[in-house]
C-alpha cells in the first residue's frame, strides 16, 4: 500500500500537469488563430502583432469545423421579381420587380446594435402618383441587457403572424405571400415604437412592444385594415397602440406561436373612436421531407357602424368596415429531390380561407365577393439554399354570385444574399 | 495550424477524457437550443446546422466567430470549454434576415 500510494500521487499530480498543459495550450492556439485570421483579413492593428503579455480568458472555444471563410458583404438583402398573369379576364401579363430590399446593420458594442431595413417596391417610385414605394421597414436600436430582457425602439416590424418577420422569398413558398398575410395581418405591418423582448428559456421567447395605432381612415372592406397602416410616416401616437408575441421553440423543428394588437384607432376622427383587436395563432413543424404550416387569424373592430357612417359624411362612400375579419391557411410540402442532390425541389399545396366581411355592424351587410378561398399549388426549386425559383397556380372564389373564380399563373425569383 | 485543430479535436479521446455533444439547429431566426447548461471545465463540442441560409456563430467573450454552412452542406464544430462560471452569450454573426438581431443564446456555466 506504501508502495502504491506515491505512484497515485505521482500519476495524479501528471495528470493535472497533463491537464494544465492541455489548457494552456488550447488557449494558445485560440490566441494563434485569432492572430492568423487578423493577419489573413489584413486587418491586424499593430498592437495584435506585437509581443503581448499572457491572458487567461474565461472561456475558450476553438471552431473545428466551419463553412468557407466567412464573406462578409457590407450589406444584406434580398429581392422577388415576379410575373403575373390572371387566365380568365385574359389580361396581358405583368412583370414586376415587386421588392428590392437592403438590410444594414452595426455593433456600437456587444450590446448595443443597429439594424435596419429598407425597400423599394415595384422598383420605380415618383412622388404624387400611384407607383411604387419607398419604405423603411426596420431601423432600431437593440439594448442587450439578458437573455430575458432586451430594449429595442426605432422602426420595427410588428410581432404579428408567420410572414411579417420571416419574410425573405427563400422562407416561403409561392410567388405571393399567403392572403391571409396581406388582408387579415397586413404585412408588411411596420410602425415605430418601443419595447421589450427576450428567450425565457425552455423554448419560450417573447416580445412586447408599444408602437403608433392603425389609422381607421384607411380601412375598407376588400382589404380591412391594411390601408390603416401609418408606416411611420409622422405617425400620430395618441394612445400607442400594445403588440406582443409568444413563441415556442423547444421542440426540434416545431415552431408554435401566438400574437396580439391592440389600439385605438380613431384619432383622426371627431365622433368615434374605434378599438381594433387583432390575435393571431400559428405553427410550423417539418417532418423527415415535409413541412407543414397553418396560421388562424381573428380581427376585430368596436364601433365598426359608426365609423362607417362617420367615413361616408367625409367622403361620400361607404367603406363597409366589418366588425370582425377573419382567415386561415393551411399549407404542406414535401421536398422530393433525394437528400443527396445538391438542388432541392419542394411541392406545395396551400388552402386558404378569409373574409373581411365576417361580421357586419348593425345595419350593414356583407359584401359577398369578400369572403374568400384560394387553392394555390405549384412548386419552388432551390438551386442553393438562398436562390429560390417559384412557380404557382392560384384559384381564387369569392361567395357572390356575381364574380367568378379568378385563375392565375404566377412565376417568380427570390434571392437572399 | 490544420494539425494542430485536429490534434486538439483528438485530445479529448486521447486521454479519456468526455467531450459533452450539444446538437444545434439554426434558423431564421433562433438557435435550438438556445440555452445551454454546463459545468465548468466541461469540454463541450456543440455541432450546428442550419435549416436555411449561412448563420454565424459567435461568442464574444470567448473570442471565437465561425460561418454556419447553408442548409444540406454539413455542419460547423466548435469546442467550448470555460474555466470560470458565468454566462456566456453567442449570437448569430452573419446576415441572416429581418431579426438577425434576435438570434441569440447563452452558455450558462455553472
Amino acid at each position: 500500500m506504501s508502495l502504491f500510494l506515491p505512484m497515485w500521487l505521482l500519476a495524479a499530480a501528471f495528470a493535472d500537469d497533463s491537464q494544465q498543459r492541455i489548457e494552456q495550450l488550447e488557449k494558445r492556439i485560440a490566441l494563434l488563430e485569432e492572430r492568423l485570421r487578423q493577419l489573413e483579413a489584413g486587418k491586424a492593428p499593430a498592437a495584435a502583432l506585437a509581443p503581448r503579455p499572457a491572458v487567461t480568458p474565461a472561456a475558450i472555444a476553438t471552431p473545428v469545423e466551419s463553412a468557407a471563410a466567412e464573406s462578409r458583404s457590407p450589406v444584406s438583402g434580398y429581392m422577388d421579381f415576379h410575373f403575373n398573369k390572371d387566365r380568365v379576364e385574359q389580361s396581358p401579363g405583368v412583370l414586376d420587380f415587386h421588392r428590392f430590399v437592403l438590410l444594414f446593420g452595426h455593433s456600437f458594442t456587444n450590446r448595443i446594435k443597429f439594424w435596419s431595413e429598407l425597400e423599394i417596391e415595384h422598383a420605380f417610385v415618383e412622388g404624387r402618383e400611384e407607383k411604387g414605394e419607398l419604405e423603411l421597414e426596420q431601423a432600431y436600436l437593440d439594448f442587450l441587457v439578458k437573455p430575458w430582457l432586451n430594449f429595442r425602439g426605432g422602426m420595427l416590424l410588428t410581432p404579428v403572424g408567420l410572414i411579417n418577420e420571416r419574410h425573405e422569398p427563400p422562407a416561403f413558398n409561392g410567388v405571393e405571400r399567403p392572403f391571409v398575410d396581406t388582408v387579415i395581418v397586413p404585412s408588411t405591418w411596420f410602425e415605430s415604437g418601443a419595447g421589450v423582448h427576450g428567450d425565457l428559456g425552455r423554448g419560450l421567447a417573447y416580445k412586447l412592444y408599444a408602437m403608433a395605432p392603425l389609422d381607421a381612415t384607411g380601412f375598407d372592406a376588400g382589404e380591412g385594415l391594411r390601408g390603416g397602416r401609418q408606416k411611420g410616416f409622422q405617425s400620430i401616437t395618441e394612445r400607442p397602440a400594445v403588440t406582443g408575441r409568444l413563441e415556442y421553440r423547444g421542440v426540434p423543428r416545431l415552431s408554435l406561436g401566438a400574437s396580439f394588437w391592440r389600439g385605438r384607432t380613431g384619432f383622426d376622427l371627431l365622433s368615434v373612436n374605434p378599438r381594433v383587436r387583432v390575435f393571431e395563432f400559428d405553427g410550423r413543424y417539418s417532418f423527415s421531407r415535409f413541412d407543414f404550416r397553418g396560421q388562424f387569424a381573428h380581427t376585430g373592430v368596436s364601433q365598426a357602424g359608426e365609423l362607417n357612417r362617420a367615413l361616408q359624411r367625409r367622403t361620400g362612400v361607404n367603406p363597409n368596415v366589418a366588425r370582425a375579419m377573419r382567415g386561415f391557411y393551411w399549407e404542406s410540402a414535401a421536398r422530393v429531390l433525394p437528400r443527396r442532390w445538391p438542388h432541392e425541389l419542394a411541392l406545395f399545396w396551400r388552402y386558404e380561407n378569409f373574409d373581411t366581411q365576417h361580421r357586419m355592424p348593425d345595419g350593414f351587410l356583407p359584401l359577398k365577393q369578400f369572403d374568400r378561398t384560394a387553392h394555390v399549388f405549384g412548386a419552388t426549386y432551390y438551386p442553393e439554399p438562398d436562390v429560390a425559383l417559384k412557380f404557382d397556380y392560384t384559384i381564387l372564389r369569392t361567395r357572390s354570385q356575381l364574380f367568378g373564380s379568378l385563375h392565375t399563373v404566377n412565376l417568380g425569383m427570390g434571392w437572399w444574399f | 495550424m490544420r494539425r494542430a485543430l485536429f490534434l486538439l479535436a483528438g485530445l479529448p479521446a486521447l486521454w479519456g477524457e468526455e467531450t459533452r455533444v450539444v446538437r444545434m439547429t439554426a434558423e431564421r431566426f433562433v438557435f435550438t437550443p438556445s440555452q445551454i447548461k454546463v459545468k465548468r471545465g466541461t469540454l463541450v463540442e456543440i455541432r450546428i446546422a442550419s435549416e436555411d441560409t449561412n448563420h454565424g456563430f459567435h461568442i464574444p467573450r470567448a473570442g471565437v466567430a465561425i460561418v454556419i454552412p447553408k442548409r444540406g452542406r454539413g455542419e460547423a464544430k466548435v469546442l467550448f470549454r470555460a474555466t470560470e462560471t458565468g454566462e456566456y452569450d453567442f449570437e448569430c454573426s452573419k446576415a441572416c434576415g429581418a431579426g438577425h438581431t434576435q438570434m441569440r443564446g447563452v452558455i450558462v456555466v455553472e
